[in-house]
């Protein structure tokens, strides 16, 4: 399914150290199904080995992780669940 | 006329900013299911340890005497017409609300866990169910143990890993340390969730021969053969799953509904801790969507940041965390960060355990704010630096 039209939950993450935003998505992964997509917004650093890590695991996939606006933001693809 | 306040739930957050506000200025009216206030930290060591289980006391007494207390739970809070419903029909118009609503296990959520929750019991929710837990660690004789999270969304996130080292160290005092395996699982990717606190906890774990496994999200157990299964694809077979169960906010309908998250969290401003899209409405404690560990230090820098708020007092909270974190054999630490500042590294000393020890004894006189002044030196003391 194209991301740009896929349904996509967005996760602001932002500000969140403790636990952190791993968390956030985890929760949304739980909830998701296939084909879903969703934007992850945090400011914490650990954040990108983090969802590298979590995309391998769990078989999903990172569509994009750039910094904007002060912000990083990961969008991902659930493929698997 | 003195502005009415009313504030839902009793819990840490409720009761320390009922004694907070100034009775000149409001007339506060407490409401809360449960007649009485039970020390939620202390429920580790009447599952760990076999502690006694009398860690609660009258909510009224805590109170002061012009604080209206109603023992009710509370229906409906209708944020647009500035109403609280009770259960029992008492309506409660207010000038301002607080919502104190806490957050209760839901085993509910994970096929099978509602019956191994009802068969092993858990720390996180009645002082029965964690003496229900002492009894079946007390009888353990051998085999395989596993404890974990089973969502994301945490009470106390220390809470799951001070439950496997104290479980481990009642173990292995008991001679029975080569009979059992150890397994801790979670759904982040390393046991700690943040990395600086995982440097201090992965050696620990791995020197008293716990085992780990990451990116175990729970998806289902089957109670007859005490499996766990991950929405990963991974399994852990075990004699005794200790969970620690989701989380679920308070069974409270609102107006508007879409104060609610999926999780039936309040959505909540991060720094002014009023409910997002209303007025005259404040949330706080462990029933927030925060972004920050759900814990009695946040929601007593809450309290008073609400407190100062309705004073018309400069009033930001900036998510200060200091959680307290047994890790066995006497050590202990703290998870100090906020939302500027990650959290460090700590690591664990014999003092910092009887400091955590010591507060525990000391909660009652915090809730009544008798504690302030050694309390606000503390949190200034030990303020963690923003990140450059």
């Amino acid at each position: 399914m194209d991301t740009t039209t896929a349904p996509r939950t967005l996760v602001d993450s932002r500000g969140s150290s403790c636990p952190g935003p791993i968390t956030d998505l985890a929760l949304a992964y739980r909830r998701s199904k296939v084909g879903d997509v969703i934007e992850l917004w945090a400011t914490d650093p650990g954040v990108r080995p983090d969802v590298q890590a979590w995309a391998a695991k769990t078989g999903n996939e990172i569509v994009s992780m750039e910094d904007r606006d002060g912000k990083i933001v990961v969008v991902l693809r659930i493929a698997k669940r | 006329m003195a502005k009415r306040v009313v504030i839902v739930g009793g819990g840490s957050g409720g009761t320390i900013l009922a004694n907070d506000l100034d009775p000149h200025t409001y007339e506060v009216t407490v409401v809360s299911a449960s007649a009485s206030h039970m020390f939620q930290p202390a429920l580790l060591y009447v599952a760990m340890r076999g502690a006694p289980a009398a860690i609660a006391r009258d909510e009224r007494g805590l109170l002061p005497s012009r604080v209206r207390f109603i023992q009710d739970a509370v229906a409906e809070v209708d944020l647009t017409a500035q109403t609280v419903m009770t259960a029992g029909g008492e309506r409660l118009p207010y000038d301002e609300v607080v919502l104190a609503t806490g957050i209760l296990t839901d085993p509910g959520q994970i096929p099978g866990l509602a019956e191994v929750n009802a068969a092993i019991g858990d720390y996180h929710s009645t002082a029965a169910q964690a003496q229900k837990l002492w009894r079946q660690l007390d009888a353990f004789r051998g085999g395989t143990i596993a404890l974990g999270q089973a969502s994301p969304v945490c009470k106390c996130p220390p809470s799951p890993l001070e439950g496997v080292l104290l479980a481990e160290e009642l173990i292995r005092r008991r001679g029975l340390r080569d009979k059992t395996r150890i397994v801790y699982f979670t759904p982040y990717p390393r046991a700690y969730p943040a990395k600086p606190m995982d440097e201090i906890v992965a050696p620990i774990l791995a020197a008293r021969g716990i085992e780990v496994m990451p990116f175990f999200d729970l998806d289902r157990i089957d109670p007859a053969t005490r499996t766990l299964y991950s929405i990963e694809g991974d399994q852990i077979a075990c004699d005794l799953p200790i969970v620690v169960p989701p989380f679920i906010g308070a069974d409270i309908a609102y107006r508007p509904a879409e104060v609610l998250d999926a999780s039936r969290l309040v959505v909540t401003d991060r720094q002014s801790l009023r409910v997002k899209g209303v007025e005259h409405a404040f949330a706080i404690g462990d029933g927030t969507n925060l972004p920050t560990s759900k814990a009695g230090v946040g929601a007593h820098l809450e309290a008073k940041t609400v407190a100062a708020a309705l004073a018309g007092r400069p009033a930001v909270f900036e998510g200060r965390t200091n959680c307290p974190f047994d890790m066995g054999h006497g050590f202990g630490t703290f998870v100090v960060g906020s939302y500027t500042a990650p959290v460090v590294k700590s690591p664990p000393t014999r003092w910092k355990h009887f400091m955590k020890m010591a507060f525990a004894r000391l909660y009652w006189l915090e809730l009544r704010g008798w504690l302030d002044p050694v309390i606000d030196v503390y949190f200034r003391m030990t303020a963690p630096k923003p990140a450059p």
